[in-house]
């Protein structure tokens, strides 16, 4: 993992021209039929495990039940669209999942981000060392570290025994676990280091010489911060941003862990119908509304956030 | 190029031919009168099993007589689990569904009749038992592993007792209830309380089954999905009064913690784990052996002392001589077993309709 600042692009020695760079290169090779081969085990990989299980997904929610082979012709159907209409609960859980997905999304970034700043303009020699023992919770299971919370909010939990130890309360605060409160605590705990890195990686891209342009017109830290640092990192941000909030709209592992019976998320309701029920179909279309609802979000986001003007 | 493809091609043929001359030497041939002693045998047979039955402690005869078989498991979460995992395609000899989700496996063609004969132990598993596995008056399914499922309690929560499945939806204990996370289970209890035919809920009675769910959903504290879970939160006293299988009275009872096992007036729930063998398996006379061995006393034994199960092997059941387990089981009331209710059959149509109320409970406002 190498997050030192490495030169970028416009660091490359400038002098050299495009024909210069290919006859060059040293790659012995046609730049594009170099790229082919590169892409291609990747493409494959992706074909195989993601492009198409996702087509058979939607191929399957649109079969009327699991009964008869697997894989055979069947006559496309919408009934367990038109049976998933009439459910208003199920979108209303679904439009939770985004709001609480959207909270932990922007909770993550912003609390990542003065851990990144720490790390990009004061880690010194420490960058590394202390980028590995933010990243060492990750080498533990995410069960475990889950299952760490329960430990620190259950009614005989760190929280409650202290609370109780200094007498500010008498009985234990039984509010802490197995709500939807939880869960969204839990989850930006998981993802604050994830959030990290992508706006570490932004700030690291910052030219010294900016910084050094403009104290020398007289601009002090505060101004520097909000004309230089935050808007050059802000593309990092919106990375951290959407990392967060994709999975998080599907997440069900900590809402079955810390969320009780009131803390489903929409993800538990299509594992329920892969795992409990066996209705693959409905599950099927269950998560095919859920891909279309987030990829329409994120349309709509970078829209609005014209992500490529920010990269430019 | 050209070579070694007709090379390759030449190499196939005769593999092929030597197949074919091996098979048509073999195939003809009776049986070997005697076969090869046990330690001997050779062989891999795959079982698809729930967690914690992988431990060899389950199959300890099978890796006594047997010791040279290779044994591989592979974990399914839910009888859904296993089921789906079943019709994908899974190549596991051997799978160990509950009841309520056998005739799936029949109707679909996925399991192997089983030749009794060949079973040592089959004269030690009563007829009701037997006929837990049998379809169309074929043995498709041996039973093996069987529990109650009842109202667990704190008696220093609830000094007074319970008596009644209705006690998962008293407000008196809101917060410390804990119901299973499964939809049929759901329906169970509410036909076993209102004394619907669970084997023909209506529309009206399952819209009335949500409701009931729906309402219960505040004051139940978590649903669980598996008995370690369920177990930690009623000793550290976070939960009162559970659904529960009786593996966890026993864990519990075990522990010190202060528990009792509730005879409700409606009556207990009881299930029945069975084993099937896959249609179309290589390994069936191995699959054979294996279960007959599941059978015997050995296994039945720790089944019954570790895992805190009844056995479908009588002589492991009336020898039972701990007394938490005879509490357990209820081995001294003679009535439980008229007091019990056995788990129904589904059909796909109830399965489906009884899962995605369940769904809708937990996604309820």
């Amino acid at each position: 993992m190498t997050f030192a600042p490495t030169p970028s692009l416009p660091h490359s020695p400038p002098k050299m021209g495009e024909g210069e760079r290919r006859a060059g290169g040293g790659w012995g090779l046609d730049h594009r039929a170099t790229f082919r081969w590169l892409i291609f085990p990747p493409f494959v990989w992706l074909g195989l495990f993601l492009i198409a299980p996702l087509l058979l997904m939607a191929a399957f929610s649109f079969r009327s039940d699991l009964r008869g082979d697997l894989l055979q012709v069947w006559t496309p159907t919408l009934a367990q669209y038109a049976r998933l209409a009439e459910v208003g609960s199920y979108w209303r859980l679904l439009g939770i999942s985004a709001l609480m997905a959207l909270g932990v999304a922007v909770a993550a970034a912003i609390l990542a981000y003065p851990l990144a700043y720490f790390l990009a303009f004061h880690g010194g020699a420490a960058t590394g060392l202390y980028l590995v023992l933010l990243l060492v919770p990750f080498w533990t299971s995410y069960l475990l570290r889950v299952m760490a919370w329960k430990l620190m909010l259950g009614t005989e939990g760190v929280i409650n025994s202290f609370l109780q130890y200094i007498h500010l309360i008498e009985e234990p605060l039984p509010a802490l676990l197995y709500n939807r409160t939880a869960v969204i605590i839990t989850l930006i705990y998981v993802w604050i280091p994830f959030a990290m890195l992508p706006i570490l990686a932004a700030l690291q891209r910052i030219e010294w010489s900016l910084f050094e342009a403009a104290a020398d017109l007289g601009a002090r830290p505060f101004h520097q911060f909000t004309r230089i640092t935050l808007p050059l990192s802000l593309p990092g941000v919106f990375a951290a941003f959407f990392m967060v909030f994709i999975p998080t709209v599907g997440e069900y592992v900590t809402p079955i862990l810390v969320g009780g019976s009131s803390g489903s998320m929409y993800g538990n309701i299509i594992q329920d119908f892969f795992t409990k029920a066996a209705n693959w179909p409905l599950g099927s279309a269950l998560s095919m509304i859920m891909l279309l609802a987030t990829l329409l979000f994120v349309f709509i986001a970078i829209r609005l956030i014209n992500l490529r003007e920010l990269l430019e | 190029m050209e070579t070694k493809l007709s090379m390759f091609f030449v190499t196939r043929c005769l593999a092929l031919v030597l197949a074919l001359a091996l098979t048509a030497c073999g195939a003809p041939a009776p049986a070997p009168a005697t076969e090869a002693p046990p330690a001997e045998l050779t062989g891999s047979l795959t079982v698809l099993d729930w967690a914690g039955y992988d431990a060899e402690d389950f199959w300890t005869d099978f890796k006594n007589t047997y010791p040279n078989v290779n044994v591989n498991f592979e974990i399914g979460a839910s009888d859904a689990d296993i089921y789906g995992k079943m019709k994908a395609g899974d190549q596991a000899d051997i799978f160990h569904p509950y009841t309520g989700w056998l005739q799936f496996y029949v109707e679909e063609g996925l399991v192997e009749e089983i030749d009794t004969s060949k079973l040592t132990n089959w004269d030690k598993v009563p007829e009701n038992f037997k006929e837990i596995g049998q379809f169309n008056s074929k043995q498709y399914f041996i039973p093996w592993d069987w529990g109650f499922t009842s109202i667990l309690y704190r008696t220093d929560r609830v000094p007074e007792g319970i008596d009644s499945w209705s006690a998962l939806m008293d407000p008196r204990f809101a917060g410390h209830l804990s119901m299973w996370d499964d939809g049929p289970g759901a329906v169970t209890v509410s036909s076993y309380i209102h004394e619907y035919d669970e084997t023909a809920i209506t529309e009206d009675q399952l819209a009335a089954i949500k409701e009931e769910w729906i309402a219960q959903r505040s004051l139940n504290l978590f649903y669980w999905a598996g008995e370690p879970e369920l177990v930690d939160a009623m000793k550290s006293g976070d939960i009162w009064v559970a659904y529960a299988w009786q593996g966890a009275y026993a864990l519990l009872l075990g522990e010190g913690v202060p528990v009792a096992y509730a005879n409700p007036k409606e009556g207990r729930n009881s299930w029945v784990g069975v084993y099937g063998i896959r249609k179309g398996t290589e390994n069936y006379e191995l699959a054979l052996k294996f279960l007959d061995s599941k059978l015997a006393e050995a296994t039945g034994n720790n089944v019954v002392n570790l895992f805190y199960y009844g056995h479908s092997n009588q002589d492991v059941m009336t020898g039972i001589t701990d007394e938490t387990l005879k509490q357990a089981f209820s081995i001294d009331d003679p009535a439980i077993l008229e007091k019990t209710n056995f788990t129904p059959n589904l059909t796909a149509e109830q399965r489906d309709a009884w899962t995605a109320m369940w769904a809708e409970v937990k996604a309820a406002p």
